[in-house]
């Protein structure tokens, strides 16, 4: 079985890169842009806020979503017979091993 | 404003979690025909006709919790903090992360479910609900036990 159809692998690939990028932006800090929530202070990449806390969710998301979007594009413009490894179950399957590597990551707030 | 933001969240997110339970249940343990009990009228009713409101309600869900977020980072994480609740902490940590690669599931989820119900993709139907669904949980539980130990406006 396989992903049929450009939107088809598009959406396989997405899911699957995006929650692979997510995984090493997160773990890496390589945030897109940063929030200074306390200030309403936005930054490029992960410049610190002036004051007050700074998020980098938002830019953990965006690196990853055009990360995928990048990937995901290319994968669904590529000829058909150069995407028949391209499996459907890719999209959960991928998904669920960053699952499971997240829990790992943050495992130390569990154990204390 | 945040007070009325954070039940709307709920709500929208209540909504969501009964959209999708129903769907994984249905997916899972379907009845095809005689649905005599509640329980049974519960699985039976059209996994496919729940697609567009999951996703719909899914990204206002999203959407509303990625605005609480910034009072949230400046206010109830503290409190999480300094009170040692660190697996209420973790546990809120986790969803940030699982709501983020939920949203990438969307269009894979809308593509299995909306293209051509074929067979062959029965598998991948229902293991990109059920992980949808494990999202939707975990984020609606952990949201709840954090709201529970200091919601907005306490």
């Amino acid at each position: 079985m396989k992903a049929d159809g450009r939107f088809a692998r598009f959406t396989v690939t997405f899911a699957a890169v995006f929650a692979i990028v997510y995984y090493f932006a997160v773990a890496n800090n390589w945030a897109l842009f940063s929030y200074g929530p306390a200030i309403g202070q936005w930054t490029l990449f992960t410049q610190a806020a002036a004051a007050g806390p700074t998020m980098y969710w938002y830019g953990w998301i965006a690196t990853s979503a055009l990360a995928a979007a990048g990937v995901a594009t290319f994968v669904a413009l590529l000829p058909e017979h150069l995407t028949q490894w391209l499996w459907p179950g890719f999209a959960w399957l991928v998904p669920a091993g960053s699952i499971v590597a997240f829990a790992h990551l943050l495992r130390g707030y569990f154990a204390r | 404003m945040w007070i009325a933001l954070v039940i709307t969240h709920g709500l929208v997110a209540f909504l969501l979690l009964g959209a999708i339970t129903h769907q994984v249940v249905s997916v899972w343990a379907p009845v095809r025909a005689g649905a005599s009990n509640f329980v049974a009228r519960f699985r039976a009713v059209g996994s496919a006709n729940y697609v567009n409101a999951v996703i719909v309600l899914y990204l206002v869900t999203a959407l509303l919790g990625a605005i609480i977020y910034t009072k949230y980072r400046i206010s109830a994480r503290l409190t999480l903090e300094q009170g040692g609740y660190w697996k209420s902490f973790g546990a809120f940590e986790l969803k940030e992360h699982f709501i983020a690669l939920g949203v990438a599931l969307l269009p894979a989820y809308w593509y299995f479910w909306r293209s051509s119900l074929a067979v062959d993709d029965t598998r991948t139907r229902k293991l990109l609900t059920t992980l949808l669904a494990f999202v939707v949980w975990w984020a609606f539980l952990a949201g709840h036990i954090a709201n529970n130990i200091r919601g907005i406006g306490t």
